[in-house]
């Protein structure tokens, strides 16, 4: 029992219900006036948005089509090349992402890790002095790689047991959430030298690639807790049921998990959708995104051009706003209700 | 009815590092038999349950399942149906998939599959709700749910891990008697773990109680009750349990307070710490001139067709005694307390090694 229960709205009496009402319009009103904004400021004409503000269509200003003209007719290559290019690029990243990190959390979950701390250690060595004596003393990689290999096998086997200190299935974790906590302009350089190195610069390849990467971390963090929130004794039953660890997965883990992997879609996908800082790096003309072009809108000669600017957005978040509407009667709670205990 | 199979364990071990879960455990369940693990928690018995369903790895011994070693066997392929503590029902499947989900994966036709989800509901009575899903049922129907589960198949080994635990009293009670009619008409070899012993008593063919990873005692619920192997079983089954005074030896009798109770055919060195057991039902109250020990009334609680006295002993502890439900007594009253010659148990205080008679002191 809870100390207060609020009472529902139909219950209240007319003047209670009354002032809830004007509270809850009034915060919708401040939370989709943005929107409203935007959307009108798409219609205005130039001088409607320079000589101050104005709220109404029809009544305030007169709505003009320029700026969607503008977008959709004179520029219409760079706006489809963009828009095409941020479609492509989210679902191929977010699909790569919560594939790969909804199985690694599913492997941290329900398997156990014990790497030697040693070996990860042997490992790191190794891969450092191939790479210093290909580089810096001009041998062949190949021959670099295989003596790297080589030491790494015999070192392992030679220490046996007598390191035997490992990390856990939390510090894989942990290691793997530790990536997100750089930040990315730290290492954009380096990424826009690598991608340079292998020719993949302004390719949607490259910028597939880079965010599938960045957004490994929150997919697997955030399908770890969710996995860890199905009761193992399910998983436990269908094997005894006579279930391989596919069909367990496939019958129980992944139906149960739709909440969970819809969320963490969603969440990805407007992540990678909203991307600027590595696009900015990774493309320059054919394989510029939405927020790219949104910020060119700022850099033109002619000023800010708010009005175009405006009808870029509203394309942009459209799709936004399907996905989450699609996905949102994933995102319910409630959906192991009844699986455990009376 | 396909034919019962009999479970050999031989001297399994569990270690989890360096922790010794369960310690060379050996028993043999005859086919078709009710086989209870009791113990306290921690006790190592859902360990032992769980290594016989593949769930836990084996680390030392044999598990042979109806002359087949599966010791190392995958839990799908022991033929094994269990029953968890937490029922485990799929809560995205319905009522009837939930029962089926065993037929589904051996790949049963749709019609073979209706006709046992049919056949395996109406013997639990859950005929009626195969619509519905899991979140839709009471505990009861729930725990019937994960019954029909286990029997559909018609495994070699039914494994139940304290599936009435999470029922309210009543249904508990009514629950264990379906169940153990249940196994009796299926005639399917049943292990089932529990804690409380009224459940191992009235259910098991046989019990075997652990403690600390170690096997106790195997035998009948009548055996481990009259018969107990040493002072931990004592104490664990009955309800009340039984009591427990303690003493030194000295002449072959121990001094308890005011009394010498004699150590009847025990020949036991003097200055050794004996305890002696005796259950609330085999003493009496008397007068303390002709008593076995004296005591002061604690409380006395009418149950409805026995009183239960519950007295503080010469050591402050508490000893109980089954007493008529007629029986008025007062708070504080000094009484004796006559023990039943024959039904005395003697325990070594400091290992808890029972004592018989013929035995060696």
């Amino acid at each position: 029992m809870s100390l207060f229960t609020p009472r529902r709205i139909g219950q209240m009496s007319p003047g209670g219900s009354l002032i809830t009402y004007l509270l809850l319009l009034a915060w919708a009103a401040f939370v989709i006036f943005p929107i409203y904004w935007l959307v009108i400021t798409s219609f205005k004409s130039i001088s409607d948005v320079n000589a101050g503000p104005v709220y109404l269509p029809f009544i305030d200003f007169q709505p003009s089509l320029h700026a969607w003209k503008d977008l959709l007719i004179e520029d219409w290559d760079d706006t489809r090349r963009a828009y095409v290019n941020s479609i492509i690029i989210a679902l191929c990243s977010t699909g790569l992402s919560v594939l790969v990190g909804s199985m690694a959390a599913y492997a941290l979950v329900r398997v156990t890790y014990a790497p030697r701390f040693s070996t990860i250690l042997l490992f790191v060595l190794s891969l450092g002095g191939a790479l210093a004596a290909s580089l810096a003393y001009g041998v062949d990689w190949r021959l670099a790689g295989a003596v790297a290999v080589a030491i790494f096998v015999l070192a392992v086997r030679g220490l046996g047991n007598r390191f035997a200190a490992t990390l856990g299935n939390g510090d894989i974790l942990f290691w793997m959430i530790s990536q997100r906590i750089l930040a990315p302009v730290v290492v954009v350089v380096p990424i826009y030298m690598m991608f340079q190195s292998v020719g993949l610069l302004d390719t949607r390849t490259a910028i597939i690639v880079t965010y599938a990467v960045i957004n490994l971390p929150i997919v697997v963090w955030l399908m770890f807790d969710f996995f860890n929130s199905i009761p193992r004794d399910l998983e436990e039953s269908a094997q005894l049921d006579g279930a391989t660890m596919f069909t367990v997965f496939r019958e129980v883990v992944l139906p149960l998990s739709k909440p969970g992997l819809a969320a963490t879609t969603l969440l990805v996908m407007i992540l990678a959708w909203n991307e600027y800082l590595l696009a900015l790096f990774l493309s320059t003309a054919d394989a510029q995104t939405m927020p790219i072009l949104v910020a060119a809108m700022n850099a033109g000669e002619r000023g800010i051009l708010w009005w175009t600017m405006s009808a870029v957005i509203v394309v942009m978040i459209l799709p936004v706003l399907v996905l989450a509407i699609v996905l949102q009667r994933f995102i319910s709670k409630g959906i192991l209700v009844g699986a455990v205990k009376g | 009815m396909m034919e019962a199979k009999r479970v050999e364990i031989r001297s399994m071990d569990k270690h989890y590092g360096a922790f010794h879960a369960v310690k060379d455990l050996t028993l043999t369940v005859e086919p078709g038999e009710f086989l209870v693990l009791l113990g306290p928690s921690g006790c190592g018995k859902s360990t032992a349950l769980r290594m016989i369903a593949g769930l836990e790895e084996i680390t030392g011994g044999a598990l042979i399942l109806g002359g087949r070693d599966v010791t190392h066997v995958l839990p799908k392929y022991r033929d094994i149906a269990m029953v968890f503590q937490s029922y485990a029902l799929y809560p995205h499947k319905t009522v009837a998939e939930n029962i089926g989900f065993p037929l589904k994966i051996a790949g049963a036709s749709v019609a073979d599959q209706q006709a046992a989800v049919l056949d395996a509901a109406t013997q639990v009575h859950l005929e009626q709700l195969l619509d519905r899903y899991p979140r839709e049922l009471s505990g009861g129907q729930r725990q019937r749910v994960a019954l029909a589960r286990a029997i559909i198949r018609r495994p070699a080994l039914f494994l139940m891990d304290e599936p009435l635990s999470n029922l309210d009293a009543k249904l508990r009670g009514a629950m264990r008697a379906e169940l153990k009619r249940m196994q009796k008409d299926l005639g399917v070899t049943t292990i089932y773990v529990t804690h409380d012993q009224i459940e191992a008593m009235t259910l098991a063919h046989r019990v075997a109680i652990m403690r600390d990873g170690v096997l106790q005692q195997l035998g009948t619920p009548k055996e481990v009750y009259r018969d107990p192997a040493n002072i931990f079983v004592a104490g664990f089954m009955g309800s009340p349990p039984m009591n427990f005074v303690t003493g030194t030896a000295l002449r072959q009798a121990i001094r308890v307070g005011d009394h010498d109770v004699p150590l009847a055919g025990l020949s036991v060195r003097d200055g050794r710490e004996i305890s002696v057991g005796f259950r609330p039902e085999d003493a009496a109250l008397c007068d303390p001139a002709e008593a076995t020990l004296t005591a002061e009334v604690f409380i006395a609680e009418m149950t409805g067709d026995e009183t239960l006295v519950t007295l503080v002993g010469p050591h402050e502890d508490h000893l109980i005694v089954r007493a008529d439900p007629d029986l008025q007594i007062d708070d504080g009253e000094r009484v004796g307390i006559r023990v039943d010659p024959d039904r005395r148990y003697y325990f070594d205080a400091e290992t808890g090694a029972r004592l018989r008679p013929d035995g060696t002191g």
